[in-house]
């Protein structure tokens, strides 16, 4: 089952949904917005590896069909609950994808989430603006810690294979 | 928990969850089939800047379909009202969609409790692919929520043709 937006309030007083820096204002119906943190990594494709930059207050455009890593501002996991972290309606509209394929946050980690950012159409993107929303769902078994590979990462981290 | 196909059927008959029009062969075991409706918009913008009201062009699809090249985005109106206050409904491409390589939403498929209205489809073309008014080309699913309800009362309520992003009011 998906909690709601009230019933997420009320996990988050009990400590079992973390959710920091919290703001009544960013609790949906069935879900929490998350703001976008200030650190991006674009990837130099002569360099063939990431480079670290930080939004500047007139806001990064992103060029279309390029990957960006980017990073939730906020920390946000649960010992209790799963979680799908996706993009918002508001940013869908303009062709922003928030995540390639892996929307599945683990029950026990917690963490500020690396986003998977591909605009399909230039978009200019500031820092701390309102990007996505996280949905908590309930588990059905007993919870166990699953591997704490990407669990702990705060700034937006690219992958290992 | 998602519900079945006969459960959303029975849901709708008695007004629980909003399919308008209703179709019965539309049911499939675990969601319902949507069709696209015949309103699209395309932005005017080279680059989009959220904070900022955005000019874009609404059209109509022709009888003769629209072809989408590879990269395009646009916005299209499902032809169905979709909702509900008890579930939540999420939104899903349909396989044979997906496999022509076409995304009907861009990382927004959680719609919330409560939001009444045609569904605005984000479809991103990373094949070539013709689109017509009225295929099939997506789902709906309905899932159980847990906890007290508060009824969506958003900038997107009862949309009736796809609506462009309205995130600039965010900020106004």
């Amino acid at each position: 089952m998906i909690l709601t937006g009230n019933e997420l309030r009320r996990q988050i007083e009990m400590n079992n949904i973390v959710i920091s820096p919290f703001a009544l204002s960013q609790v949906n119906p069935n879900s929490y917005n998350y703001r976008l943190g200030s650190s991006l990594k674009v990837y130099d494709e002569q360099q063939e590896k990431f480079r670290s930059v930080l939004i500047p207050k007139k806001g990064y455009v992103l060029e279309p069909h390029k990957m960006y890593l980017g990073h939730t501002k906020e920390v946000l996991g649960s010992n209790r609950y799963a979680m799908r972290l996706i993009g918002r309606s508001s940013l869908g509209r303009y062709g922003l994808f928030l995540q390639v394929s892996a929307d599945l946050g683990h029950t026990t980690s917690c963490h500020q989430w690396t986003l998977e950012l591909v605009a399909t159409q230039s978009i200019r993107l500031y820092a701390n603006m309102i990007i996505g929303q996280i949905s908590f769902w309930h588990n059905f078994g007993e919870i166990n810690c699953y591997g704490k590979t990407f669990a702990n990462f705060n700034m937006p981290t690219e992958g290992y294979i | 928990m998602i519900l079945t196909g006969r459960k959303i059927s029975d849901e709708a008959s008695k007004g629980l969850i909003i399919l308008d029009p209703f179709c019965e062969e539309r049911v499939t075991s675990n969601s319902y089939d949507l069709a696209l409706g015949s309103n699209y918009i395309v932005y005017d913008e080279q680059i989009i800047d959220p904070f900022e009201k955005p000019s874009f062009q609404m059209k109509e699809i022709p009888k003769e379909g629209l072809l989408l090249n590879k990269g395009d985005f646009i916005l299209c109106e499902s032809q169905e009202r979709v909702g509900s206050e008890h579930y939540v409904p999420i939104i899903h491409a349909k396989s044979g969609t997906a496999r022509a390589g076409l995304f009907v939403h861009v990382t927004a498929d959680l719609i919330d409790i409560g939001s009444i209205g045609k569904i605005t489809f984000q479809l991103y073309a990373t094949l070539p692919i013709k689109i017509f008014s009225g295929m099939l080309i997506g789902q709906v699913t309905f899932w159980v929520p847990y906890g007290e309800i508060k009824l969506y009362e958003g900038k997107y309520q009862g949309s009736m043709g796809p609506v462009a992003s309205l995130t600039y009011l965010d900020y106004v």
